[in-house]
């Protein structure tokens, strides 16, 4: 078997592994097809400006749910190297990550059913307004 | 045995003190971190047995990281890291922010350097390997190349000054000066010493700091999509006596379109040798530039997402280098190695990736077999929190 062969190999092992993961487990992300029309262009911010550096679970699995601290977290990613998230910018995140944290808020308040929370998604994959 | 059983400890409490502490801390304290399992398989060695040219079979980079805001003006960073070459503080620093333009860190951190090592967590790469350029012990036939340009990660003891600066909402400046203690090496080496500058006594061996910086800026072109050119530089002494100086510098590009994200970063290395034994080279020392060789280093890759849960990656990068080298050097006087990686990302669930890979080398030096190509599999598990 030469390199050729090794790559072809590689190509169709990714194809096929790719497929069989998209039809199963959670994105990074939010499902944005799922979240109300009017919050879509907040969480479209935030998808593309917090996802340059690292993934969207960094601070969707942050655990922070209080608005004073996501301020000062956005202020510091904002003075990252090459942030890309300018001062307006923080404005629709912020914005997002207040009604995100909301729901979550709700959620670890009132726990779903056992039966439902047997599925992949949760209140978060579902959209951030309850 | 006693620094394992230290830094144990040191991991224990960090992760304890954060989920042990009352929920008031989590208004100023943040814990994240990640693990990376690798499996490195590479079949066109004889038995499939690489060990003599790399690192092949299991490694795995894990690390802990808290950062705490003391005040609106002091931060502090410590992270954890866990690597091949045990237990090590990749983060131990205090940022002293003035205002956005002025912030003055002091401790131990990688100074900046580049665009990769700004993205330093293993989990926010698609590719288990590190381009050549800042590849630390896992590309082929590391010891002959004694490692890339500026192996990743290269935290060091010292003190940084750096500031960014909005222009309007479309230009984002960055600057970063700085000096550390600097790459060791002993009296007489002929090239860096990485695991001497990694290892104890973690302080300087020459009483002379390295100083660099970097400058980058980042335009706003839309809003979903930016672009980003740096320059960077590294300029000091390794040995001992302070007679052999190093410099690193450096320039990337980056641009972004939506999710598609498209690098490319040049390195070059001038490194300067001590010529008094003309018995420990290949070459016979010319007397003109004798005393130096170059490293040169780059790559492009481009990221693709293809769904929520998929991403496509590829990468081109190379080596080239330039000057005399160690009589028992498998290496000539130019030499060079280039490669290409394909790869993907699957996500299985929030916090829980797979990558996989496939690198191709192609050395511009044949080996005892007579071979001048080597191929590897990456496959890789990744956990964040």
């Amino acid at each position: 078997m030469r390199w050729p062969a090794y790559v072809v190999g590689t190509i169709l092992a990714c194809s096929a592994a790719a497929s069989c993961v998209s039809a199963t487990g959670r994105a990074d992300g939010l499902d944005v097809s799922k979240l109300p029309e009017a919050e879509r262009a907040d969480y479209a911010v935030f998808a593309q400006r917090c996802s340059k550096c690292h993934s969207l679970e960094r601070p969707l699995e942050s655990g922070i749910d209080s608005d004073d601290f996501w301020v000062a977290y956005v202020e510091k990613m904002r003075r990252m190297p090459s942030s890309g998230i300018s001062p307006d910018d923080t404005v629709p995140i912020l914005r997002f990550l207040h009604r995100f944290s909301e729901t979550e808020r709700q959620r670890k308040a009132h726990p779903a059913p056992a039966a439902d929370d047997a599925g992949p998604t949760r209140a978060a994959d579902t959209g951030v307004s309850p | 045995m006693n620094r394992a059983i230290v830094a144990l400890v040191v991991v224990v409490v960090s992760v304890a003190v954060p989920l042990l502490s009352p929920p008031a801390w989590a208004v100023d304290r943040t814990f994240s971190g990640s693990a990376q399992l690798d499996y490195l398989f590479v079949p066109t060695e004889k038995g499939a047995n690489a060990s003599a040219i790399g690192f092949d079979g299991f490694t795995t980079e894990a690390n802990v990281k808290v950062a705490a805001d003391i005040s609106q003006h002091l931060s502090a960073n410590v992270k954890l890291c866990y690597g091949c070459h045990g237990f090590e503080a990749d983060m131990a620093y205090f940022d002293y922010r003035v205002r956005d333009e002025l912030n003055i860190r002091v401790g131990r951190f990688s100074p900046s350097f580049g665009a990769f090592n700004v993205r330093h967590d293993p989990a926010n790469h698609g590719l288990s390997d590190k381009p050549l350029p800042y590849d630390m012990g896992r590309m082929l036939r590391r010891t002959d190349w004694n490692e890339g340009v500026l192996p990743s990660p290269f935290p060091d003891n010292g003190i940084e000054v750096n500031g960014t600066h909005w222009f309007g909402e479309w230009a984002q400046l960055d600057y970063a000066a700085y000096l550390v203690s600097g790459f060791k090496a002993s009296e007489n080496a002929l090239d860096l010493d990485f695991v001497q500058s990694r290892s104890t006594y973690y302080v300087d061996n020459n009483s002379r700091p390295t100083g660099g910086g970097r400058a980058s800026l980042t335009l706003t072109l839309s809003k979903t999509s930016d672009a980003t050119l740096g320059a960077s530089g590294m300029y000091g002494t390794f040995d001992p006596m302070n007679r052999l100086t190093y410099g690193i510098f450096g320039g990337d590009f980056s641009m972004r379109f939506g999710q598609t994200n498209l690098r490319m970063e040049y390195l070059v290395r001038r490194q300067e040798f001590d010529t008094s034994d003309a018995s420990l080279f290949k070459y016979p020392i010319a007397s003109k530039d004798g005393n130096f060789f170059l490293k040169h280093g780059a790559y492009i890759e481009l990221e693709q997402p293809v769904s929520g849960r998929v991403t496509m990656l590829g990468r081109i990068d190379g080596l080239y280098r330039d000057g005399n080298v160690a009589a028992t050097s498998e290496l000539l006087r130019r030499s060079d190695v280039g490669r290409a990686t394909f790869g993907s990302l699957f996500t299985i669930e929030r916090g829980l990736r797979v990558k996989a890979s496939t690198e191709v080398y192609k050395f511009s030096d044949v080996d005892p077999n007579g071979r001048t190509v080597e191929v590897g599999f990456h496959l890789a598990f990744v956990g964040v929190f």
